[in-house]
Order: C-alpha cells, then sequence, then structure tokens
C-alpha cells in the first residue's frame, strides 16, 4: 500500500495530463466536439423515456431524472468494466517500451469516465430544476454514494484488468454478464415497486451492488429520503477489499503481463 | 563507499517465458494458470557496468539481448537473481512512447516526457531544445497524426535523446529521418553516449558501432555470456562465428 501511495506522486502529473489528453482527443477527433458529452447521455435517457413511458407504461414520477440517475452510474461502470478487460493489451505499444505501474492506467480512465459521469449528473441536476423536484438536505448523500460507486467500481476494474492479461476471452464473458447486470439493476424501471416478493427484492436490490447505489442514489435525489439499508456501506467495504486486493495481484504480477502478450 | 562506482549490478539473472498466448476460458478450466511451456530467454547472466562505461551487447536473433535490456529497464520481472541500479533513473531509448495522435506534437512531448518519468518542470526546462532539435518549426503545434513519417520520428527522437537520465539503455543505435537528419541524430547519439557521467547499454547486431562506440563487449549465446571483453577481440571472434553458422 506503501508503494502505491508513492507511485500515485510520482505518476499524478501523467495521470493528470493523460486524463486531459485523452478527453481532448476524444473531443477534436468528433464533430460536435463538447457537445458529444452532453447529447450523448440524453438521446439515451430519451430512447428509455420512449420505451417505459410508452411501451411499458410505466409510471415513475421525474421519470426522465430517474432514468438519468440509472445511467450515470451505469455507463461509468459499464464502460469502465468493458475497458479495464483490455487495457493491457489496448496500451500494448506504452506497456512493452517502458515501466509505469499499470494501475497508473486504470486510474487514467477512472479520470475520463468518471469526468463523463460528472457531466451526466450537471444533466441530472439541470432536468431536477426543470422538472422541479423538491430538494431536501438528504442531497448531501450524492457525495459519499459517488465516491462508493467509484470505489468499487474501481476495485471490480483492477481485478478484471488482471484477469483480463491472461484470459483472452474474458472479454466475451464480460458483455455478456453486464447485459443481464444491465436488466437486472433497474435503469429504466423501479425495481423496488415492480419486485413484490421480499426475497427477491432482497436478492436484486441489496445484493446486486449497482442496483443499490441507484436505488440510494435516486432516494436521496429524487424522493427526498436517506439512503436505504446497510447494504450501501458494506458494498463500499467490499470495494475498498476489492481494490486493496487488486492492487496487491497487479503490483505481483504486472512485470508477466508484458511476456504474457508477446 | 566503492560500490558508488558502480552503475548496474546484474547478479544470476534469469528470465523466462512462458507460453500462454493462446490461452483461452477452455484451456484455463482444464488447466492452472502456471501451465505452459517454459522458454528460458536468459539463463544465468551476471555482470556489472561501472558509471560512465558504454557496454556493448550483440549476440545473433534470439540471444536474449533484448529480454536482458527489458529486464534491465524494469519492464520485465527477473524469475531469479538480481538487478541493482544502485538509484540511478534509467530509460530504454525507444521512441514515440505514448503519443496521442490526434493531439500537437507540443502536447505530446509532454505526455511522452511525464510518462518517462520527467516532472514537468524538467521537461519545460528543455522544452526550446526539443523543439529546436527536431526541426519541426510551426508544425510542433499541429497534430502528430499530420506528420509525415520522418517527421514523427524526429520528433519521438528529439524527445528520448534530450530527456536524458543517467543510465540509457539502447536497443539497436538509432538514426531516423533523411541523410541530414540521420547523420545529425547519429551525431547526437554519439554526443550522449560518450558523455563520461553517462552509464550506457546499447545491443546491437554492427560491428562499426559497437567496435566505434562501446568500452567493453559482452557477447550472448542462447541465453548466456559466451565471451566478454575488449569489442575489437570479441567482434572478429562473433564475426568469425556467424560466418560458420
Amino acid at each position: 500500500m506503501k508503494r502505491f501511495i508513492r507511485d500515485l506522486k510520482k505518476y499524478k502529473n501523467y495521470i493528470l495530463y493523460s486524463t486531459w489528453a485523452e478527453l481532448k482527443s476524444e473531443i477534436i477527433n468528433s464533430y460536435l466536439g463538447w457537445l458529444w458529452l452532453v447529447l450523448e447521455p440524453l438521446c439515451f435517457m430519451l430512447i428509455y423515456t420512449f420505451l417505459a413511458g410508452v411501451i411499458f407504461k410505466t409510471k415513475v414520477d421525474y421519470f426522465p431524472v430517474f432514468v438519468f440517475i440509472g445511467l450515470s452510474i451505469w455507463n461509468f461502470f459499464n464502460k469502465m468494466v468493458n475497458v479495464s478487460v483490455k487495457l493491457v493489451s489496448s496500451n500494448k505499444d506504452t506497456v512493452t517500451k517502458v515501466y509505469l505501474p499499470k494501475f497508473v492506467l486504470l486510474i487514467e480512465k477512472i479520470g475520463v469516465n468518471g469526468f463523463k459521469m460528472l457531466v451526466s449528473f450537471v444533466l441530472v441536476a439541470i432536468f431536477m430544476v426543470i422538472y422541479k423536484v423538491p430538494i431536501t438536505w438528504n442531497i448531501l448523500w450524492f457525495l459519499p454514494i459517488l465516491i462508493t460507486v467509484i470505489v468499487f467500481t474501481f476495485g471490480v476494474c483492477t481485478i478484471m484488468m488482471h484477469v483480463g492479461v491472461f484470459i483472452e476471452d474474458m472479454s466475451n464473458v464480460v458483455t455478456i454478464v453486464l447485459r443481464l447486470v444491465f436488466y437486472l439493476t433497474g435503469v429504466f424501471y423501479d425495481l423496488s415497486t415492480r419486485v413484490t416478493n421480499v426475497v427477491y427484492r432482497t436478492i436484486l436490490l441489496d445484493l446486486n451492488p449497482l442496483a443499490n447505489f441507484i436505488y440510494n442514489m435516486r432516494n436521496v435525489l429524487i424522493y427526498s429520503s436517506s439512503p436505504v439499508g446497510m447494504w450501501t456501506f458494506i458494498w463500499f467495504v467490499v470495494g475498498l477489499l476489492l481494490c486493496i486486493l487488486g492492487i496487491n495481484v497487479i503490483y505481483k504480477y504486472e512485470n508477466t503481463y508484458v511476456k504474457v502478450m508477446k | 563507499m566503492e560500490k558508488n562506482e558502480i552503475a548496474i549490478s546484474v547478479k544470476d539473472l534469469h528470465v523466462y517465458y512462458r507460453d500462454m498466448n493462446r490461452f483461452s476460458l477452455k484451456k484455463a478450466g482444464l488447466k492452472g494458470k502456471g501451465s505452459g511451456k517454459l522458454f528460458k530467454a536468459v539463463k544465468g547472466v551476471s555482470f556489472e557496468v561501472p558509471k560512465g562505461q558504454i557496454l556493448g551487447i550483440t549476440g545473433k536473433n534470439g540471444s536474449g539481448k533484448s529480454t536482458l535490456l527489458r529486464a534491465i529497464s524494469g519492464i520485465f520481472s527477473p524469475d531469479k537473481g538480481s538487478i541493482n541500479l544502485h538509484g540511478n533513473s534509467i530509460s530504454l531509448l525507444s521512441i514515440g512512447v505514448g503519443f496521442q495522435k490526434r493531439l500537437t506534437g507540443y502536447e505530446n512531448i509532454f505526455l511522452s516526457g511525464l510518462l518517462l518519468g520527467f516532472t514537468k518542470e524538467q521537461i519545460e526546462e528543455k522544452l526550446d531544445e526539443i523543439i529546436e532539435f527536431s526541426e519541426l518549426g510551426d508544425f510542433i503545434y499541429k497534430p502528430v497524426s499530420s506528420y509525415s513519417s520522418g517527421m514523427y520520428s524526429k520528433l519521438a527522437f528529439s524527445i528520448t535523446a534530450i530527456l536524458e537520465t543517467d543510465i540509457m539503455l539502447i536497443d539497436e543505435v538509432l538514426s531516423v529521418g533523411d541523410v541530414h537528419f540521420k547523420q545529425k541524430s547519429y551525431n547526437k547519439m554519439k554526443e550522449l553516449i560518450s558523455n563520461d557521467d553517462r552509464t550506457v547499454v546499447i545491443v546491437s547486431h554492427s560491428t562499426k558501432t559497437l567496435v566505434e562506440l562501446c568500452d567493453k563487449v559482452i557477447w550472448l549465446h542462447n541465453g548466456v555470456i559466451k565471451e566478454e571483453g575488449d569489442p575489437q577481440t570479441i567482434m572478429t571472434k562473433y564475426e568469425d562465428f556467424m560466418k560458420l553458422d
């Protein structure tokens, strides 16, 4: 862990600069530039609002905000996991030529996708104002939940990055699992009212960390209530443990990554 | 402290590759992940490089030269044995590391420099020198993707050559660009290499380069040191050996 902090300090500038560089190069490349950061979440929100409102006839208060919160968190997690499985091989050019702690690559991605998530939460805020969502002090829970999401995602991704180096077809598996989790997470429907069986509800809502994060985020932002249950905290601790485990595993094996990829 | 005089010590170094590139879930389920055929690239190499020395490493293809170099630079971990750099900063001279092609050359100098472990201040200090040496002029503010391949390698070379470290590892002496820049970059390399404070390890096949630049040559053969000593003697033997092969 000491080594982690030392390396973090040493590569702080590189992480910041490369995060900025990646965001910038993505923006330069596209015609609409900065607008995509806003347009992408906005369009997905419209799609799901249409699906849920017109086809499934769901009735949820402040539905666009509801979907938007789910999407912001889901997209962050989804992109991070997908990218981390292939992270080492997609940075082959760098990794085979110079030593750098491999988690640095991961933190850079957290920076890039975290920034996108923040943009999308800014949109959430705007929509909350437009839909006149009542705002209470519970909104302060936003930050702890967000940190939990990031810590948990980072933990999962350290493991994914490690496994992804050794198992080539891991990304296929990940795509399928993520799709399943997406439907189970209730990004565009309300798990807590849809599932009435208490046992299933506990399983779906508490044992699926993402559903739990999204559920609580909605509670504090839209429904003016404090977060429910111990589970978010438990997942925070699990996330921390995953981070520690993942970082140790990466440190132990990172120098063999290059050999495997040859 | 006598030890300060030594810049690199390599003791009984072993580097192995496991044949794991075609690793899929199916196989992973059947066996553990430590399985796979073992290929021993470097088998028990020991040497010391005093500060300021220029060491050449030669040997036929696949004799473990590049692996050795990468192990010294920290990209690979040794499977057995140890490498001690005595606290010196080190870089494997390689061009174009970490470039984001859509960004400008200017921005890429920082990106590459930071990745190589330099601080922002150090890069800023050398910035003008890099830009001048690369001969890119105003193109430095254009995206790297718009560069010709010659311009690209000029910039990449300038970054690595001007941001210096205590120990330099060189995999084949680089000379890039047109005839003029080739000469210039070769001279720059020579200048860098012959700096008395700098310790250099060069991997090369070229007798001319090694004899001209090095103080000592190690001949690697199948992962072990076959001979070491004076460049001229070793290279003559090496060439005779290669002709026989």
